[in-house]
């Protein structure tokens, strides 16, 4: 299918054009999905208040909060910011617990808790954790962190040097620190980890850096590693025992995490864990992605790879590995697959089924039996060209042979880019609709492979990969999905990649963030941009919802650009370097025009 | 970091020195400290609490000590640059400061801006010693007449970039993302 026949196919409800608020009628209500729901119980937690990364463990982003309506919004207005004192890429989100805001910053990840209750919301605590400098220069995209976790009175956070530590969350004392990750291999963390049960789930950074991705667990109490798999490696170490029962007979080899990789490449094979970790209670597994393999150079690692860009599940209690997919096997486009896994229960061919759904960069949107690995349906979400489709009977892409890269060979025009047609910036899901809100890039690439050398700690990458917009004249839109049709039901285009992730509510109104610093306000239903408001730098984190001592709901972002498309494809670095001056990226040449580097939280009320 | 790690595809770079340990022998006089001037104390003659800040004690001073004064042997040799700038892509600089040096993981290298000192001694010493913010300490795991090349090939990256002012209306460039 080209580009052009997709979008066709995809545009069926009502285009708002960007930055233009806008009446547009309501979509009727066959766009909306029926029956579908939150695949997790409800959060231990007030609906007021938000104490995980995504809010709950499905990864839904979803609050039930409802003064704020697509009626109102339009009287929404900033009610106080505050400075992180950090110019760095602000990705992850705020969480409030009690009456206490908890902020984690970028590099060198400050946490500072915010009292709700008094006038200018003074800090209750500011925590500067030890984070060695030379975590800088290891870190593949910036310096970003995305978030913290809260149980038990608890603040769990990573810290970008490879470690984990526990804060009182009344105090701010420290209550323990662990090394998780080796940064001289080019470990770095930057994932939020997730408190399931008494266990913290952390994974590392590094998939550019040829460092052996891994998963592993805390003790919430100690801060005792109890488990620890690798995603490559024999079956002993990648945690695939007797419980392993991949859904396709082709994934069904001893030691596949070996036995796909030449020789013993798979021991720099990346497949790190840099991204969200859902959990269903009742199944009682984790769900993670893994990144991209290393190097980008698929000549010098023939084979499927696995398990890089692969989505896993996991037992929480042991480690073990229960099923695992692939979306791109033998991965040559820098396609992770490290895209949030949103738990949700949907009407699939007239009966419910349990399903993760899954916006992979390699742009298929995923539905997949969350307790079988199945895969249900997969179409494409954005513009693509490097597959023609996806093979339900296997799960394999159908490539298209003259996308396929190679080393030193400059294949033109793959779309999506190495960006994905999504990335880290995490989607919502809504209840009241029954549908996805995605936020997307428009990019397409040019790739030449190249034979690169693994120096521990260096990157081992071995690929150039500059990008352009994709068709249509737009590079981001914001979409809503219906991921049991796997159709697109609406989309706000957008002129710079969609990097913010989503919140949605039971007022029926959804939030996003652009890169140029607009937050927009957005009617659930018909994709009508209700409200925005030009924060002081792009939004590259994720909006958040809250009750205020004073029982008004109040919505919080980071404005903060940076993260790899702030840094590495715009070229606009932090004005207050003076020995970095950078030519402007091609990919994204005006966005300095419209945003510079900050570190700031704002927050907005009616 | 060490280079015993297995190396996963030859370093079939120039035919130079050996790239695996070959231990520096970097001059003698690049170890030494200038020594300090000190004016011999003259108990008696002055209150022990005065201290006369000389006039030629300039801010950032450390940054242009003792390797400051080195020179490069293959400063402006053309045969010698482009051996740097192979060996650039040999040790993964390219993916760290990006293509032609134009800024990644690591800074632009073609900003003339010089985070530590820009003379072909505080470069070499840069990449012999690495810098705070992750620039590994290549020395005594490459050898010496290599980080030269380096040296070399990295200072003559600034030529013809103008950076300072960016009116959106100049040339852009390719950059990859990660």
């Amino acid at each position: 299918m080209t580009p052009g026949a997709l979008l066709r196919l995809t545009v069926l409800g009502i285009g708002v054009l960007a930055c233009q608020p806008s009446g547009a009628p309501p979509t009727s209500d066959s766009s909306l999905v029926a029956g579908a729901k939150i695949g997790t119980p409800p959060p231990a937690v007030a609906d007021g208040e938000w104490s995980l990364p995504a809010r709950d463990y499905a990864n839904s982003r979803f609050s039930n909060l409802a003064e704020i309506t697509p009626a109102n919004v339009k009287n929404l207005h900033v009610a106080w910011t505050f400075s992180t004192g950090v110019l760095r890429g602000h990705e992850g989100q705020p969480l409030v617990v009690g009456n206490t805001m908890y902020l984690v910053t970028p590099y060198p990840n400050v946490a500072y808790a915010l009292d709700l209750t008094q006038p200018g919301f003074p800090l209750k605590w500011k925590y500067r954790p030890e984070n060695a400098q030379a975590a800088v220069g290891e870190a593949c995209c910036d310096v970003v962190n995305r978030g913290a976790s809260y149980a038990d009175g608890k603040i769990v956070y990573n810290l970008l040097d490879g470690h984990t530590v526990a804060v009182d969350a009344a105090t701010g004392t420290e209550l323990w620190r662990v090394k998780m990750g080796d940064l001289n291999r080019g470990e770095t963390i930057t994932m939020a980890p997730l408190i399931v049960k008494t266990r913290v789930i952390v994974g590392s950074s590094g998939g550019e850096m040829g460092v052996r991705g891994w998963i592993a667990a805390l003790d919430l109490g100690t801060g005792k590693e109890l488990w620890r798999a690798y995603n490559v490696g024999p079956d002993s170490d990648i945690k695939a025992g007797p419980r392993f029962k991949p859904f396709y007979p082709q994934d069904k080899v001893a030691n596949s995490g070996t036995a796909s990789w030449p020789g013993d490449s798979w021991k720099v094979g990346g497949a790190t864990v840099w991204g969200w970790i859902s959990y269903d209670p009742e199944l009682n597994l984790i769900y993670h992605g893994t990144s991209n393999p290393g190097p980008w150079n698929g000549v010098q690692r023939p084979g499927d790879n696995k398990w890089s860009a692969a989505i896993i599940a996991r037992d929480p209690d042991t480690g073990e590995m229960i099923w695992a997919f692939q979306p791109t096997p033998h991965d040559i486009w820098d396609y992770d697959a490290v895209n949030e896994n949103i738990l949700v229960d949907l009407p699939m061919g007239g009966a419910m089924r349990k399903v993760l759904v899954h916006f992979d960069r390699n742009g298929f949107a995923y539905t997949i039996d969350r307790a079988t690995g199945q895969v249900l349906l997969a179409k494409p979400f954005v513009p693509m060209n490097w597959a023609s489709g996806v093979d339900l009977n296997t799960g394999r892409p159908n490539v298209n042979v003259d996308k396929a890269t190679a080393q030193g060979k400059n294949v033109k025009n793959i779309c999506p880019s190495l960006e994905g047609g999504k990335n880290q910036q995490p989607a919502a899901f809504s209840p009241k609709t029954g549908l996805f809100y995605v936020p997307t890039n428009n990019l397409c690439m040019d790739f030449e492979g190249r034979e690169v050398t693994y120096i521990a700690g260096t990157p081992y990458i071995g690929g150039n990969a500059p990008e352009t917009g994709g068709p249509g004249g737009y590079k981001g839109e914001f979409i809503a999905w219906d991921a049991v049709h796997g159709r697109k039901i609406w989309g706000i285009k957008e002129p710079f990649p969609v990097w913010s992730g989503v919140l949605a509510t039971a007022g029926n109104v959804v939030f996003y963030g652009t890169l140029d610093g607009w937050l927009k306000a957005v009617d659930a239903r018909s994709g009508a941009v209700l409200w925005q408001f030009k924060v002081g730098s792009g939004i590259v984190g994720a909006p958040m919802t809250y009750t205020g001592p004073d029982g008004k709901q109040y919505i919080a972002v980071y404005s903060g650009i940076g993260g790899d498309m702030g840094l590495l494809i715009a070229g606009d670095v932090a004005a207050n370097l003076p020995f970095d001056v950078r030519e402007r990226g091609t990919t994204l040449p005006d966005l300095a025009r419209y945003t510079s580097w900050g570190g700031m939280l704002f927050v907005f009320a009616l | 970091m060490s280079l015993s790690t297995t190396l996963y595809a030859p370093l079939a770079v120039v035919a130079l020195s050996a790239v695996a340990i070959y231990r520096a022998q970097t001059p003698q006089t690049t170890r030494q400290m200038p020594p300090v001037q000190q004016t011999p104390s003259q108990p008696g003659n002055q209150p022990t609490y005065f201290v006369e800040h000389p006039d030629h004690i300039q801010p950032g001073l450390a940054f242009q000590g003792r390797w400051a004064a080195l020179t490069n042997p293959y400063e402006g040799n053309a045969q010698r640059i482009a051996e740097g700038a192979q060996l650039f892509v040999s040790y993964n600089c390219l993916d760290c400061h990006g293509a032609d040096g134009s800024g990644a993981m690591g800074p632009s290298l073609q900003d003339n801006r010089w985070h530590f000192g820009g003379t072909p001694g505080d470069v070499f010493q840069s990449i012999y010693e690495g810098r705070p913010d992750g620039m590994p300490a290549w020395g005594g795991r490459i050898a010496d007449d290599q980080i030269w090349r380096l040296v070399a090939y990295v200072r003559t990256l600034s030529n013809g970039h103008a950076v300072a002012t960016e009116n959106f209306t100049g040339k852009t460039i390719a950059r990859t993302g990660h």
